[in-house]
């Protein structure tokens, strides 16, 4: 590792959230574009974790109701992702079945359990060496946009297949809760604030140091 | 590194971010909508309720609906065989707050397009497929286990209405469906056709919408009007048509007959007799529902199936069969006929008013002398009918009961009495020793035959003597005779002129006689004598003392 560096938060300084400026966050505001200044994000466990719950309450119905109701000649089928899913692998499409799978099911389920892995890490709750914190969290950065196919296909889908009588596609309960779950786990990735990660492994290697870091956020 | 007034500055910051956030909302919401969504999702599953049905054609597990009164109420969630494997459960997944449709007496049948002439029906069905039919039933709620039906049920059960029973010989064009017509106007419909095979009859169930069932009387009658009517008689050829759609899809039509009272409205599942076409229902006065058995001890030729039952000339029934089959085997060789009336032109025949019972009526009037009898309906084509009367001097017999019919005593009729006795006669003339006679006068003949050979025989003697009598008068001496027989006439006459008073023969004759009287008298007088005195011719004769007188003497 590198040698012991003084960090920013331990001068005073604070990262403009918009425009990148280090200035004192004694200033309150940047000087270059005036917008709020904080050493870290503003309530970023708190947010981080209520927006967490968010999804996860959301993660249920999203999966139990139906995503898509497709009324096919007065023969109404809606259908969960579930069944949707299932109805590829019966019919043998097994590659479409798991790119479903992966991007409805899992990747919506292991962006909340790693973020709340990094949450709890972040509190101390979990010791992780920091190389993992830092994959999981690139990860969760990185699946963030990609958990839309569900809902980029629904929404194709409704505004294609418009027929009146003969097809018709209309949007189910499902898919509102599912891009609530997605909306929601990025929101959570985007205000949880890595540096907290850091700040804990900091505070943990040198206790020594001049002031610790509040635990807290 | 060296500034700390930043790190306290930092502080209030701190403070500020450990204070409650308003990003708590959020998942407070997210719970909220989605115990929401939850929760309506779960609460808007019914009840799921089990139908069994003989096959699964055309329902699908998760495509099938279930409608009431094509209202969706629910959906087939899965199906499975049952476990003999001969019937289908059908899951029903039902929507919420239909559980009051789910009750004991609820029937459930598969709705598959039907196209008939009277109507076209779950044609949405073609698209999208079938689906199951829920009627709600009457009874307590909370059963869950159905049996389905096969075919449709006749109409809602609900539906207020008449449900009446047809019956007809042949089922013709009347199908399921078909409308009933009252005055032309539809008042119903043909809800199921089966074939009774004991019977030998086709049974429509049909109903009488609830306005119209007023109109069905005891005494109505139905008949059948498919088909186009054509008639020729003297005006013209008449061709009538029922509605277009009774044409192509049949259809009955019912009315009372003219002159027939309407009689009481009819109740629910009254059983009438479809006729074939309005005219034999019009000339129908009588209602049959009674059968009958009647025995025969004559010949049945002549009478047919269907052939009339009457009562004093008042048509009141028919034949309907004919067979030793209603008689036990080998206990009675008489001909069994059975015939269907209308008890209540029975009813009206008694003389006084018998209630109770059809049956009791019927052992009434033959107590009184009801009976049956085979009357000649048509002498040219032999047809027979069923003639009922009154015959007071009958021999007394009551109603038996065979099987299941009771039996009315018959009587011979007059017609088949006279034949008994025509007969008879030519029994009788038949049994005449024709041969016998025959004989005799052939050998009469033949007697006669040779007789007259035989006098024709004589009659050439005869010729032969004629001509032989002929050539001896032709022969000169035999001439001569006449002129003989004159000479000797001659000489006869001349003997008897000399014979008669006036000839010399008869003088001498007088006087011979005369002697010979005197003889004889002397004679007399000896034998006298002789009488008195014997011996007077020895010793002479004696004068007596008694004179005796004498006759005086004649003249000797």
């Amino acid at each position: 590792m590198t040698p012991h560096l003084p960090r920013a938060i331990d001068q005073g300084l604070a990262n403009c959230h918009v425009c990148g400026k280090v200035s004192p966050v004694v200033l309150r505001h940047c000087p270059r574009c005036g917008s709020a200044l904080h050493l870290r994000k503003p309530a970023s466990m708190q947010r981080t974790v209520a927006l967490l719950i968010a999804a996860g309450a959301l993660y249920l119905p999203a999966n139990l109701l139906p995503v898509m109701t497709l009324s096919e000649l007065g023969d109404v089928m809606a259908s969960t992702i579930l069944q949707g899913m299932a109805e590829f692998w019966r019919r043998q499409a097994y590659p479409i079945a798991i790119v479903i799978f992966v991007a409805s099911i899992m990747i919506p389920l292991i962006k909340i359990v790693a973020l709340v892995w990094l949450c709890a890490a972040a509190s101390g709750k979990v010791h992780s060496s920091p190389r993992i914190l830092g994959r999981i969290y690139g990860f969760t950065e990185l699946l963030g946009r990609w958990s839309m196919v569900d809902i980029f296909v629904v929404s194709i889908l409704v505004a294609l297949c418009q027929f009146g009588a003969y097809m018709t596609v209309t949007p189910g309960p499902g898919a509102l809760a599912f891009a609530g779950v997605v909306v929601l786990t990025m929101f959570a990735a985007m205000s949880f604030d890595p540096r907290l990660l850091w700040d804990r492994l900091e505070s943990l290697k040198a206790p020594d140091p001049t002031p610790p870091p509040p635990d807290r956020e | 590194m060296s500034d700390t007034p930043p790190v306290k500055s930092v502080i209030p910051e701190f403070r500020a971010a450990q204070r409650w956030n308003i990003v708590w909302v959020v998942p407070i919401v997210a719970v909220l909508i989605g115990g929401w969504l939850i929760y309506q999702n779960l609460a808007s599953r019914g009840p799921v309720a089990q139908v069994s049905f003989e096959t699964a054609d055309g329902i699908a597990a998760g495509k099938t609906e279930v409608r009431c009164r094509s209202v969706r109420v629910g959906r087939v969630k899965e199906l499975e065989l049952s476990e003999d494997l001969n019937s289908v459960w059908v899951s029903i997944q039902m929507d919420p707050h239909t559980a009051a449709l789910l009750c004991k007496g609820t029937r459930f049948w598969v709705v598959r397009p039907r196209v008939s002439g009277t109507d076209i029906s779950g044609l949405g069905t073609l698209l999208t497929g079938a689906y199951i039919e829920l009627e709600p039933g009457t009874g307590p709620q909370g059963t869950l286990e159905f049996r389905g039906l096969e075919t449709p049920p006749p109409t809602n059960s609900n539906v207020p209405g008449r449900r009446l029973v047809l019956t007809a010989d042949e089922a013709g064009s009347l199908v399921v469906g078909s409308p009933i017509f009252a005055l032309g106007v539809e008042v119903g419909r043909i809800e199921s056709r089966e074939l009774n095979a004991e019977g030998r009859q086709v049974r429509y169930r049909a109903f009488i919408q609830e306005k119209f069932g007023p109109l069905v009387r005891s005494n109505t009658r139905f008949w059948n009007t498919s088909g186009v009517d054509i008639s020729a008689g003297a005006t013209g050829i008449k061709v009538r048509t029922p509605s277009f759609q009774a044409m192509f899809a049949g259809g009955a039509s019912f009315g009372i007959p003219d002159g027939l009272e309407p009689g009481k409205p009819a109740p629910d599942g009254m059983v009438f007799k479809l006729y074939p076409d309005e005219e034999g229902a019009r000339s129908s006065l009588y209602n049959a529902t009674f059968k009958l058995l009647l025995l025969f001890d004559q010949s049945v030729r002549g009478l047919t199936k269907g052939a009339t039952v009457e009562f004093r000339g008042i048509p009141m029934g028919r034949v309907t069969n004919i067979s030793f089959d209603y008689l036990p085997l080998g206990k009675d060789s008489r001909i069994p006929v059975l015939v269907e009336i209308d008890p209540s032109l029975l009813r009206h025949s008694l003389q006084e008013r018998v209630e109770g019972q059809d049956s009791k009526i019927l052992s009434e009037a033959v107590a009184k002398g009801l009976r049956a009898a085979l009357k000649s309906e048509n002498l040219l084509m032999g047809t027979l009918f069923v003639d009922l009367d009154y015959y007071p001097e009958a021999v007394a017999a009551e109603l038996t009961q065979i099987g299941e019919y009771p039996a009315v005593p018959t009587v011979s009729s007059g017609l088949a009495l006279l034949e008994t006795k025509l007969t008879a006669i030519l029994d009788k003339i038949q049994a005449l020793p024709m041969d016998d006679a025959m004989d005799k006068i052939a050998k009469a003949a033949e007697e006669a035959a040779t007789t007259v050979a035989a006098a024709r025989g004589t009659l050439d003697e005869i010729n032969a003597t004629a001509a032989s009598a002929r050539k001896m008068l032709d022969d000169p001496a035999f001439r001569g005779i006449p002129t003989d027989l004159r000479a000797t006439l001659d000489a006869l006459q001349k003997t008897v002129s000399s014979i008669g008073p006036d000839g010399t023969i008869q003088g001498d004759l007088l006087r011979t006689l005369d002697e010979l009287r005197g003889s004889l008298r002397s004679i007399k007088s000896l034998s006298t004598t002789l009488d008195e005195k014997p011996n007077s011719l020895l010793f002479g004769r004696e004068s007596s003392g008694n004179p005796v007188p004498r006759a005086p003497r004649g003249k000797q």
